[in-house]
């Protein structure tokens, strides 16, 4: 048996206050050093119409995080989020402008639904790894995405409100996550639901052998996944007036970056929404400073790749440095 | 049969200062079987690794071939001809036979491997143990016994004058190990000398020419074929202490709680019939692969059944699956604790409430609390040390603290049957006692039915209300009260 003398902090320190200190102390230290560097070189920074722009930037992100985190707790990934959020785009304003609003946002959440049905049909009853069905979601979605537009941005006309009113002045995306991210953390710590998520990633034969409908669970996480990706394409089309094949390219990216940075372990068993909030600022400010100091948008991928491998070299480092102590 | 092969003698090993052999004296003629018998800690398997080169005596000397060694170390070991085969498989799986009868060692030139001429190797090989095995099949799709034969055949490309064989017919079949012994039939007419190690007395007489039993790291018996008698063998093995363990007060009760009819598996075990009555604990004593784990992974839905029926509490009970059957009030307990068992990384307080999150909340909120107080209830009256209480990691606690909370995971959930498998494998000697107490008082208290696999006879006889022993698939005896002893269980499944 392994005794660990010195590590107390890293299992559940977490549950119970939301992200353990020492695992995510490093991404305040470098959030504050990032806002402390933009704030002196860019004049725009350091104003509460640009933090509007960053939390809007990471809302649509963040609604995918909820269930992406979700999945990652329990040791699977969806990557097919991005093109399902580009075919809901498409899908919503085709219907927006033939049907309405309802019918459009009705065909979203039909069409998140039937996607999430079809990936935890491949990842819970046929078996197929979760990685390798969803990525093949990635591509099949993108061309369909492609497809239903012929390649082209489809205009939508008379429904902005859901990606830019700003009820109490507040844009609605930053309210949907908001929302969302409540849900997200009260079911992930205080649902029977949530706590099996953590139980699966931990040891998914385990969590059979005590009784829990893994396949259940998992079929129903990825349900819920699609149907956020579906959301936050309809969001996205919203904020743009138009289905935009190519307006939600690398979304799955942003989602996994955002999540592993947080400090949830790729294994499964650990990691908060707490976390992955974190997570998305650091990318959004990233990003939003690269744009203010009018660095080329190219620097934001390149930036964001290194982050991710950054973030789970930091995990793996940890862990190693923890299990030597022991 | 000469007895020059393979000579060691006065052999003393100590680990850290504790002696584990104390001068043994050993000796292989070509063409000769040896079985090496002895119960776990014996010393059986520092004695084969002093003789692979593995791990150096601290005083002996060791002579092959009539050379005497100064030094043997792996390398060497393998130069003489000297081989293992192991209980585990350590083959390729997803290659054909002929690349896993020279694995690592390919013929063919220049980093080529040549095809052609390594199957007819790989052929002549298998022909030469009479083995019929397509020498380009997929080593993974053969039979468990087969791919055993493989790992003999590899030993036999570097040309082995000596094979160890330790517990190869721990997971065959007895077909297959007729096939094992056959081959080992030629081995020997080809004069490779063998050692086997087994723990089955039955093999003993059909294999061995000769016999040797270690105890406590001492040769205690040494005897011929001819003069093998079993009762003999038992005694030499186990000593005079095994007689010491007293035996729980039975626990009077008569109605049933988990009753098998015929029950059976394909292979794993067949027509077992049994009944375990309230409050009761039945221990299924056999060796591993006899049947009693599988019996239990049925009952929890884990191994299908092909025949018979399950009856609890008077209702019919069909396995469907492992989360069914939890909430028919069954628990389980399996024996890989690692594996199956715990949430490593999860908190002690959590690996408790797994199975009572349902109990634990209301309208669909998990209540932190309960889970808790749960934890440091049972913490009390199970005497489980977590330094840092309910929140501690379940991974960083001692095998017996982890095991408590394990079985407290199914007495929270107020379980009707409850089964284990191997309850204190990897569990120290002082919290086996204290478990076994637990698991006792808890049947006794809750009424609840207590089924228990295990292949540890001095578990048997310290737990058991009654001991049903098993052999090869079926129940061979039911031993009640003070006839549960430590020879009367191993003599019967032997």
């Amino acid at each position: 048996m392994i005794k660990k003398t010195s590590d107390k902090a890293t299992g559940d320190a977490e549950q119970a206050k939301g992200f353990s200190i020492p695992q995510t102390a490093p991404l305040i230290i470098f959030l504050l050093a990032m806002v402390i560097f933009f704030s002196v070189t860019s004049e725009y920074f350091l104003d509460i119409e640009n933090f509007k722009n960053i939390l809007v930037a990471l809302a649509v992100t963040g609604i995918v995080c909820v269930p992406g985190t979700f999945l990652m707790i329990a040791g699977h990934v969806d990557l097919s989020v991005g093109s399902a959020a580009a075919v809901s785009g498409m899908l919503l304003a085709q219907t927006v402008n033939d049907r309405g609003i309802a019918v459009g946002l009705a065909a979203c959440l039909v069409f998140g639904l039937v996607l999430g049905v079809i990936n935890g049909f491949f990842v819970t009853i046929v078996g197929v790894n979760s990685l390798i069905t969803t990525l093949g979601g990635l591509a099949t979605l993108y061309g369909v995405a492609l497809l239903a537009g012929n390649g082209q941005t489809v205009m939508m006309f008379g429904f902005e409100w859901l990606g830019t009113a700003q009820p109490f002045s507040i844009p609605l995306p930053i309210l949907i996550f908001a929302g969302l991210a409540v849900i997200g953390i009260i079911t992930l710590r205080r649902t029977s639901y949530g706590r099996s998520l953590y139980a699966i990633g931990a040891n998914p034969n385990a969590a059979r052998v005590v009784g829990i409908r893994s396949n259940r669970i998992l079929f129903i996480t990825f349900v819920l996944s699609s149907v956020s990706a579906a959301l936050a394409g309809a969001v996205l089309a919203s904020q743009l007036s138009a289905g935009d094949p190519n307006a939600a390219k690398g979304l799955e990216l942003e989602v996994v970056t955002a999540i592993v940075l947080g400090g949830a372990s790729l294994a499964g068993g650990r990691g908060t929404l707490l976390g992955t909030v974190l997570g998305l600022i650091v990318i959004q400010v990233l990003n939003n400073g690269l744009i203010l100091l009018d660095i080329p948008s190219f620097w934001q991928r390149i930036a964001q790749g290194i982050l991710l491998i950054a973030a789970v070299s930091f995990d793996q480092i940890r862990q190693k440095i923890v299990s030597q102590k022991g | 049969m000469g007895k020059d092969l393979v000579q060691l003698r006065n052999i003393h090993k100590s680990y850290s200062g504790v002696e584990v052999l104390h001068g043994v004296d050993l000796d292989l003629g070509s063409g000769e079987v040896l079985a090496l018998l002895g119960e776990n800690g014996a010393g059986k398997s520092t004695l084969v690794k002093i003789l692979a080169g593995d791990i150096p005596p601290s005083s002996g000397t060791i002579s092959i071939d009539g050379t005497e060694l100064a030094r043997l170390d792996v390398y060497q070991a393998r130069q003489l001809g000297i081989r293992m085969i192991f209980q585990e498989l350590n083959d390729a799986p997803t290659l054909t036979v002929a690349e896993n009868i020279f694995l690592g060692q390919w013929p063919g030139s220049g980093g080529m491997v040549a095809w052609s001429e390594m199957e007819k190797k790989a052929k002549e090989i298998l022909d030469r143990l009479q083995v019929n095995i397509p020498v380009d099949a997929i080593a993974g799709s053969l039979r468990v016994g087969e791919r055993q034969l493989l790992e003999i055949a590899r030993a036999l490309t570097q040309n082995a004058k000596v094979l160890v064989l330790d517990e190869p017919t721990a997971a065959l079949s007895s077909v297959e190990v007729d096939r094992l012994f056959t081959v080992m039939d030629q081995l020997k007419s080809q004069g490779v000398g063998m050692i086997y190690i087994t723990h089955r007395l039955d093999e003993v007489a059909r294999v061995a020419d000769r016999v040797q039993v270690l105890r406590d790291g001492d040769s205690v018996l040494t005897v011929k074929n001819s003069e093998i008698d079993r009762t003999a063998l038992v005694t030499a093995m186990l000593g005079k202490e095994a007689e010491k363990n007293a035996r729980p007060s039975a626990v009077k009760t008569s109605k049933p709680a988990l009753k098998l009819n015929g029950l059976s598996s394909r292979n794993d075990y067949s027509n077992v019939s049994l009944t375990v009555n309230e409050g009761e604990v039945v221990c299924l004593f056999g060796k591993i692969g006899s049947g009693t784990a599988e019996i239990l992974e049925s009952i929890f839905s884990l191994r299908p059944v092909t025949g018979g029926s399950i009856e609890i509490f008077g209702e019919n009970f069909t396995p469907k699956s492992p989360a069914a059957s939890a909430e028919f009030g069954i628990g389980y307990l399996p024996a890989d604790r690692q594996r199956l068992g715990s949430f490593g990384i999860r908190s002690v307080a959590e690996n408790l409430a797994v199975t009572c999150w349902k109990k634990m909340s209301t309208l669909g909120f998990v209540s932190q609390l309960k889970e808790v107080q749960a934890f440091e209830r049972w913490a009390a009256a199970l005497r489980i040390s977590s330094r840092s209480g309910s929140t501690q990691e379940i991974a960083t606690l001692s095998g017996g603290n982890q095991q408590k909370v394990l079985l407290a995971r199914w007495f929270e959930a107020n379980v009707r049957v409850l089964l284990l498998v191997e309850p204190t494998r990897g569990v120290d000697v002082g919290a086996r006692r204290d478990i076994y107490e637990i698991i006792r008082r808890q049947a006794k208290e809750s009424n609840m039915a207590v089924l228990v696999a295990t292949s540890d006879y001095e578990e048997v006889v310290l737990l058991a209300d009654r001991a049903l022993v098993m052999a090869r698939g079926k129940i061979v005896s039911e031993l009640t009260g003070d006839s549960v002893d430590a020879k009367t269980l191993v003599s019967a499944s032997s």
